[in-house]
């Protein structure tokens, strides 16, 4: 199942700020399931990365010590019109892509 | 046949096995990969310099960092690191000193960005959030305490 992503993004003088809320459990993998007294497998967001018609603007590594359900916000050198593309990958292998235009 | 085809399979794999662990042993050339020790490191020191092979920082005014005083979620904290105001943002890193695994997210910057990142992070308890950012190959540090009241009445 593809991680689901919305975003959100409008540019002013150049200057783009891009908005996204990606829809994961980020499990560290060091909470423990109290009935079982072992703990929950780990799945987190490991790697997201942002590009701008095509190239790659930001690129972040993340842990388990991510909020679930995370927010993130990044400020790129965009125009209106510019496509920004947002795509993640999970330490399962589970992908994600999203891409908006700006306004 | 089979064995012989068996052992070629076998040196194969293995050549590439050599290959992958060269690759991760170069912890720089590398961005796509997931830097799985930095990300293991146990204390803040350890991690940057797993990240940016070294822990000598300098604290910056220069670097917004924004934190709630206090957190009555730890495990929604919202963090903001604004490092506008700096030329040359290669990479930020936001940690958590005393969390298990203190290194929480690490972003790395194209001339096309901004050094601006706004995110969420969990904090176990009450600890100080430190931000770093990497500008003209400069570690600089910003920091600020955060009280974590889980289970509290908002402290």
């Amino acid at each position: 199942m593809s991680i689901k992503i919305r975003m959100r993004g409008k540019s002013k003088a150049g200057i783009a700020e891009v908005k996204a809320l990606i829809k994961h459990p980020m499990e560290s993998g060091l909470r423990m399931d109290k009935k079982t007294g072992k703990p929950y497998p780990a799945k987190f967001i490991e790697t997201v990365e942002v590009a701008v018609n095509g190239t790659k603007a930001v690129d972040a590594q993340w842990s388990g010590a991510v909020s679930a359900n995370p927010y993130v916000s990044v400020k790129i050198k965009a125009n209106s019109g510019d496509e920004v593309s947002i795509s993640v990958v999970d330490n399962t292998g589970a992908k994600g892509s999203s891409k908006l235009k700006l306004k | 046949m089979k064995r012989r085809s068996f052992l070629k399979g076998t040196l194969a794999t293995s050549a590439t096995a050599v290959a992958v662990n060269a690759g991760l042993l170069m912890p720089t050339t590398v961005l796509a990969d997931w830097n799985s020790k930095a990300f293991s490191s146990k204390t803040t020191d350890d991690a940057l310099s797993n990240v940016f092979g070294s822990s000598s920082v300098t604290e910056s005014s220069d670097i917004k960092l924004k934190a709630p005083a206090i957190a009555e979620n730890g495990a929604v904290t919202p963090i903001t690191v604004d490092a506008t105001a700096i030329n040359g943002v290669e990479s930020i890193a936001i940690l958590g000193s005393k969390n298990p695994m203190p290194l929480v997210c690490e972003y790395t910057f194209a001339p096309a960005a901004l050094g601006f990142v706004s995110t969420r992070i969990k904090l176990g308890q009450t600890m100080n959030v430190v931000a770093i950012v990497k500008a003209d190959g400069k570690l600089l540090k910003a920091e600020q305490e955060v009280k974590v009241t889980i289970g509290g009445c908002g402290g």
